[in-house]
Parts: structure tokens; C-alpha cells; sequence
């Protein structure tokens, strides 16, 4: 099955007749649809077992009973609806709301199967333009090594997992989250990192590893 | 036993010496005095000298965690720390008078720091609902170091788990701008 990610932000899709979808690939889509055309839209989403999850993004606002704590990977969605809005309309629910950022980290992480984003294109390396707020979104320290790669270079999501030692799902799907977030910038003609994976005696060798190590993560 | 020292730094009342006291693992030194300035910041006492903490990592390795006052008065104190410095933490309080002009005041005074070394910027009070936004500061960073990536983070100094995380990213971050030749090597 597939729908045209550029239309869902335009045409209001209700409920009843949204085909359950299960996982966050969809939604995904539909929400980097709305950043990237800055759609005056909000997003209600319906997910079984959960109350609605509304989108502020003129707020980058999320509203959402259900703990991130508690994010279900396997989600059930059974509908979409975009609520259009303006610049004057009134925020979609009692702001100030999560921080959509917190959200679009797991949806990212979440999507695609581990494989690309849709939205992205073989052969192109990535670049850091903001670190993400990390003491609020969950993660492992492997995946703080990756984004530091992204910050002082361009990286490819091949050459961040070799170079952090992880599968490349899991840098495909650190990368997927980053974009959804907007903050890489990307480039097929950047060159690549000048740094080889670290052997394992560098490892070893590392105040990060020893530290890591020291306080338990 | 190879020694790295890491300044937390940022205004009076940021958290500096809460910070360090979550991370050190042995009973932090504190240097402190009644506050003369209790029209900027209302707290009894400050930090006159600096706080001191550590981390011990087996038998080769200390990590000294200097908190050094916020006070520009003091500043003698910070030329003498920041040549030692490979790191720093960065701390600034969304409730100061002026919370973006103290990130880059300190960012400015500490420059050098981040160029031989690595820099994290911690937001604390970022409850506060009429203080600048995380990305206020962002844009503050781009805006007067165009082609830096810190990372900023909101935290609460209170938390060792959100103090960890961003040594351990601070740390990283260094080993990382070594690689890549940003910065000298790292050494240890």
C-alpha cells in the first residue's frame, strides 16, 4: 500500500476511512511532509489503544497521554486527520505541550524498518548542524559517539556504523531520526571522513570508553 | 596517572557547584562566601574560589571537575584554570537577567578553551516559561560562532544521570574534533 506523502497534509483524511496501518513509517512520512512544505496544518493521529496524539508544529508542540517512557514501537494507526490553521489560530491544545522534538526522536528510530527514510538518496554523507537535547530523548552512548561523528564531519550511514562498531540499521535509523528533526544537513559531494574506525586498542585507550566504562552506561 | 581537568563555568547561581557535587565521587570542596551581590542573584552564599570534585578511573586516570566562580571579578581565577583545562562545562541559568549575553560572554572568555578542547553548554531553570528557549540558544551560537556544533543541552544539575550525560558528551566530543584534526590529540 502507499499514498502520496505530498497530499496528506492537504487532504483531510477521515478516520473511519484510514486502512490501519502498524508501525511509524506512515506518520513519518506525513509529518515530514508538513515541516518540509510548512503546511498551516496541525496533525491529529489515532492510534489504537491510546488517546489522539495532536501536532502543534507552529508550536513544535506534541500533546500526548501516553509516555514516551512507554512509546509503542508497533502502533496501530488508524487515522490521520490534518486540521488547517493560521497564524492566527489558536494553538491546537494548552501549550506548552512536549517539546515535538521528543517525539520526532522516536518516531525516527522507529520507521523504515531500519532501512533509509524515504526522503533520503544512496551515496549521500550527512553533517551535524544542532546535537539534539539529549537528556531528553533516551538513548545509549554509542549513539552519542555517532552523533559526535556527525558533528565534526560528513558521514555516510555505512561509514558511522563502521566507524562506531554498530549495524548499519542502527546508524541508518540514528540518521533517519536526525533528519526527521531537521538538523543534518546532507551532500552527495562532501568528502569522506578522514578518520578510520578506531582499533581496539584505541578504544581501549579512550577517556570516553574508560569513562563510560567507570560510571556504568 | 594521567589527569584531565574540566571547568564548569557560567554565572552566579547557574548550578556549577550542584553540577559538580552530582558527578564527584568524592566529597566536593567548596570554597564559599556570603553572596555580595544578592541584587542579581538571591542565594546566601556563592562560590569565592572554586568547588573541586573527581572522578577516579582505575589506577590511570583522574578527572578533576573545577567549578570556578561566576563572578567577572574573580576572572584572575580563570586565566589560571583554563590553561590547565581540556574541557568545559558551560552552565547557564534561564533565569539570569541576561541568559544569552552570559552564554556568550563566557563562551568569548573561555574561546580558547573550546578551540584546543571541547566546550557543552548546559541550560538549567528551563522551566522557567518567559526565559529564552533551548533554541534561542542555538540560534544565539550560530549566530555569533557560525560553523560550531556545541551541544546544548537543557539539565538539571541535581541529576547525576543528566550531569553524566553531558561529561560523556563533552568528552566524546573532544576525542571526536581530535580525530577529525580539529583539535591536537587527546592524550591518555
Amino acid at each position: 500500500m502507499s499514498i502520496d506523502v505530498e497530499q496528506v497534509a492537504a487532504v483531510p483524511a477521515p478516520p473511519e476511512a484510514f486502512p490501519e496501518i502498524i508501525g511509524w513509517t506512515q506518520a513519518c512520512m506525513a509529518v515530514r511532509s508538513v515541516l518540509s512544505l510548512n503546511t498551516p496544518v496541525h496533525l491529529r493521529m489515532y492510534i489504537q489503544g491510546h488517546e489522539p496524539l495532536l501536532i502543534d508544529f507552529r508550536h513544535h508542540a506534541f500533546s500526548w497521554s501516553t509516555p514516551l517512557e512507554q512509546f509503542p514501537v508497533d502502533a496501530v494507526h488508524t487515522g490521520l486527520e490534518t486540521v488547517p490553521t493560521g497564524p492566527d489560530a489558536p494553538p491546537f491544545f494548552e501549550l506548552p505541550g512536549q517539546n515535538l522534538d521528543e517525539l520526532l526522536w522516536e518516531m525516527g528510530m522507529h520507521s523504515f524498518d531500519g532501512g533509509p527514510a524515504f526522503w533520503m538518496t544512496p551515496g549521500e554523507r550527512y553533517h551535524l548542524t544542532r546535537w539534539p537535547n539529549l537528556n531528553h530523548h533516551s538513548h545509549d552512548l554509542r549513539q552519542v559517539q555517532m552523533i559526535a561523528v556527525l558533528g565534526n564531519g560528513y558521514a555516510s550511514p555505512a561509514e558511522l556504523a563502521a566507524f562506531a562498531g554498530v549495524e548499519l540499521h542502527e546508524a541508518q535509523r540514528l540518521i533517519n531520526a536526525l533528519s526527521l528533526m531537521r538538523i543534518l544537513v546532507r551532500s552527495a559531494a562532501a568528502p569522506a571522513p578522514e578518520v578510520a574506525p578506531p582499533t581496539a586498542a584505541q578504544k581501549k585507550q579512550s577517556l570516553f570508553a574508560r569513562l563510560r566504562k567507570r560510571i556504568g552506561r | 596517572m594521567a589527569e584531565h581537568v574540566i571547568l564548569f563555568t557560567g554565572p552566579m547561581g547557574a548550578g556549577k557547584t550542584t553540577a559538580i557535587r552530582s558527578l564527584s565521587e568524592i566529597e566536593v570542596v567548596s570554597t564559599e562566601a556570603g553572596n555580595s551581590e544578592r541584587h542579581i542573584v538571591d542565594k546566601a552564599t556563592t562560590t569565592v574560589a572554586l568547588d573541586y570534585g573527581e572522578i577516579v578511573i582505575g589506577s590511570d586516570d583522574k578527572v578533576r571537575l573545577y567549578g570556578i566562580p561566576g563572578q567577572k571579578r574573580f576572572n584572575f581565577m580563570w586565566t589560571i584554570l583554563k590553561k590547565r583545562a581540556k574541557g568545559m562545562v558551560l552552565l547557564v541559568n534561564t533565569d539570569a537577567p541576561d541568559p544569552i549575553g552570559e552564554l556568550t560572554f563566557f563562551l568569548e572568555e573561555f574561546r580558547e578553551l573550546y578551540d584546543r578542547g571541547g566546550v557543552v553548554v548546559g541550560v538549567t531553570r528551563s522551566d522557567v516559561l518567559d526565559g529564552p528557549s533551548l533554541d534561542d540558544f542555538h540560534e544565539a551560537l550560530e549566530r555569533t560562532n557560525p560553523g560550531l556544533v556545541i551541544p546544548v543541552f537543557t539539565v538539571d544539575p541535581r541529576e547525576s544521570s543528566q550531569m553524566q550525560n553531558m561529561l560523556l558528551a563533552l568528552v566524546v566530543n573532544i576525542e571526536m574534533r581530535a580525530a577529525f584534526g580539529a583539535v591536537p590529540a587527546v592524550a591518555g
